[in-house]
């Protein structure tokens, strides 16, 4: 117990000494927040538009403000040929144009069946999906409103609703899975480099001849890092509630509770890198190639559902999949240990045999 | 035998076919400095790994303070000190901070570990250092910081890998003299030194090449022993002089020292003659050739060019 105390205190002051650690542990949580909360918007709104308006009556007119008072549209030109139109789709000006041809009221008035044409630039799909949707909307409820066709007693009312996010802000969706990402990316690196500089420095070799064992040297060093991780997970959370206004619908200490359980993995994994890399190089390159797979098939930015099966299995092997569950069902549903057990125990299990696995390796490398 | 600090007993090491450490035997008393010389690679390294626990031998015995190196290496590990080669304490870390670390790590504390601190602050001169970062020591500090940390715990055995290797000579003097301050107090040193004048300063030496002690003994009985003589020869052009007289009959080697030859023979009489024959010969003027007496480093070399054979009788 005073051997780990020892290790753990040194271990403290080392890190507080070490400029360039601290400035990275203060500054990636927050410069993602910042990337996340601000700058990556996946709500799409305002879309640049180029309206044709060939037709110029009052419906048409009508039709041109429908479109500019939905949000996700914004007319920036009103365009006097389709060449005019094409170019600025080429050119990124517009994401999409309205056109609408010089019979657009005179058709409809002989019930004839008028056209409208959209053109949406469809390079990024998300954007795109968006556009075509609500665009479809935007018209259904054109018509209506216009009397065009009749306001029908349909025999199914359907009244779908959002749960969880109503308003579907992206920054509820992606700042609690920050802490994932954000703990899944330091924590092991710091810990991997930390044990890998001993044996860069030849530390080691002091240690060998002591009478200290190895898992007290794993203990006292993994102790400092399991502090620092949670400080990580509070900083997020606070800034994510209290800056970004995500509510914690959920319980603060099973939040925690969830948030140890996947540190330990991350130390774990942390540990196991420490083992294979000779120094401190090798350990963060390992720790980012892990790091990969897990941001981009745990779902924290690309929903799992819509991967292929294989991907999808793969991706159950990754601890960050069920972390982001825990925490999304925690902060945005609400949801307690129970009702998350799904997820709860894979995760403890993956705690455990990483951690367990880790000693055992880092022992037989020490002897 | 309570007076035996450290044993080795037909100690071997084997890896795979390779044998780095040969059926060694040895003994060494507490309050002795025993040296231990040989090339890189010659398996000083090993030895030293497998006395302090942290190797075990394929076979042979050892002991070290009483303890079994084979069955009680952890036993082994809080009797000893050990001052590697590298500077390997924390340079990160203060000096008081190093030994605060290691002291707890050696089981001291509370005021038993902060005067045991001040102790050693004072002895080896590092109290005006105390709160400086190690890393910021000049080298020589370093070595003393090391030394520091290894007798925290008063071990009575320590062993030190090269603990003055590339150190200015007065940092390496007074090193020394910290090594025999511990050594007067009954403290048992294993060092392994490069440096010949070093070697000098032990009680006992050993010479080990391919994992074989070649010679064991005190270093001024080892140089009366050395079966040839060494003769200096003063002469001019001194390079040319030297490729003529290295390959006469009866010369084992010839060094260069200053202005002078030293040639290591084995008949000093007919060697002188044949110097003088082949001098005149080829135009090189020899001004004197004397006997002079015999270095630890004629030892070594004569060892190591291939004198085993004479060596083993």
């Amino acid at each position: 117990m005073r051997n780990i105390r020892a290790i753990a205190f040194k271990e403290f002051i080392q890190v507080s000494r070490d400029r360039r650690t601290l400035m990275l542990l203060i500054l990636m949580p927050m410069m993602q927040l910042m990337i996340y909360g601000y700058g990556i918007n996946t709500d799409v709104k305002h879309l640049p538009t180029y309206v044709y308006d060939q037709d110029r009556t009052y419906l048409s007119r009508r039709l041109v403000d429908s479109f500019t008072q939905s949000d996700y549209f914004t007319v920036k030109v009103q365009a006097t040929s389709m060449a005019q139109v094409y170019s600025a789709l080429d050119k990124g000006l517009a994401q999409s144009a309205l056109i609408i041809p010089p019979d657009f009221t005179g058709d409809l008035l002989k019930k004839k069946g008028a056209q409208v044409q959209m053109i949406i630039d469809g390079t990024d799909s998300t954007p795109a999906t968006v556009a075509l949707n609500s665009s479809q909307a935007i018209i259904n409820a054109f018509m209506q409103n216009e009397g065009l066709i009749p306001v029908q007693v349909l025999p199914i009312d359907f009244r779908p609703r959002l749960w969880y996010n109503p308003d579907l802000k992206s920054t509820y969706f992606m700042l609690p899975g920050l802490i994932a990402l954000v703990l899944q990316f330091l924590v092991p690196m710091i810990t991997a480099t930390a044990i890998v500089r001993e044996k860069e420095r030849g530390n080691i070799e002091q240690l060998l001849v002591t009478p200290i064992k190895p898992y007290q040297l794993i203990l006292g060093k993994i102790i400092p890092y399991i502090f620092i991780g949670i400080f990580i997970a509070t900083s997020i959370i606070t800034t994510m509630h209290y800056l970004f206004v995500v509510p914690i619908h959920g319980s603060i200490v099973t939040l925690f509770f969830m948030t140890l359980v996947y540190l330990v993995v991350c130390l774990g994994i942390g540990l196991w890198a420490s083992t294979v890399a000779d120094n401190q190089q090798q350990a963060s390159q390992l720790v980012m190639f892990l790091a990969m797979p897990s941001i981009l098939l745990s779902g924290f930015i690309f929903p799992r559902e819509s991967m292929p099966l294989w991907v999808k299995d793969i991706s159950y092997l990754i601890p960050m999949t069920y972390f982001l569950q825990i925490v999304r069902g925690i902060i945005l549903k609400g949801l307690g240990f129970f009702d998350l057990i799904g997820q709860v125990w894979p995760l403890l299990l993956m705690a455990v045999v990483v951690i367990v696995f880790s000693i055992r390796r880092f022992s037989k490398r020490m002897a | 035998m309570p007076g035996i600090a450290i044993s080795a007993d037909k100690l071997t090491r084997r890896f795979g076919k390779f044998t780095a450490v040969d059926e060694i035997s040895f003994e060494i008393p507490y309050g002795a400095i025993f040296g231990f010389l040989g090339a890189n690679g010659a398996g000083k390294s090993t030895t030293i790994r497998m006395l302090c626990g942290i190797l075990a031998p394929t076979s042979g015995t050892g002991k070290v303070g009483g303890f079994d190196v084979q069955t009680q290496p952890e036993e082994i590990k809080t009797v000893i000190g050990y001052v590697s080669q590298r500077f390997s304490l924390y340079s990160d870390l203060t000096v008081t901070e190093n030994l605060l670390f290691y002291g707890q790590i050696y089981g001291l504390e509370g005021t038993a570990l902060s005067g045991r601190i001040e102790e050693i602050l004072k002895m080896t001169g590092l109290g005006t250092f105390r709160d400086r970062l190690s890393g910021e020591l000049s080298g020589g500090w370093k070595q003393k910081l090391a030394i520091a940390n290894a007798i925290l715990h008063k071990p009575k055995i320590i062993f030190l890998d090269e603990p003055t290797a590339g150190l200015d000579p007065l940092s390496r003097r007074s090193i020394w003299e910290l090594l025999y301050q511990l050594a007067e107090g009954g403290t048992s040193l294993f060092v392994t030194t490069h440096y010949m004048e070093e070697a000098e300063r032990c009680n006992t030496i050993a010479f080990i090449s391919d994992g074989k002690i070649l010679k064991i003994g005190q270093p001024a009985q080892l140089k009366q022993d050395l079966s040839r003589q060494i003769l200096e020869v003063t002469c001019h052009p001194l390079m040319k002089a030297s490729r003529l007289f290295s390959s006469l009959e009866g010369v084992r080697g010839v060094t260069v020292y200053g202005t002078t030859l030293n040639l290591n023979v084995n008949d000093q009489k007919a060697v002188e003659e044949r110097v003088r024959a082949v001098a005149g010969r080829e135009g090189v003027t020899v001004t004197s050739i004397k006997p002079i007496p015999a270095s630890l480093e004629d030892v070594f070399s004569d060892l190591d060019s291939g004198g085993q054979a004479d060596a083993k009788h």
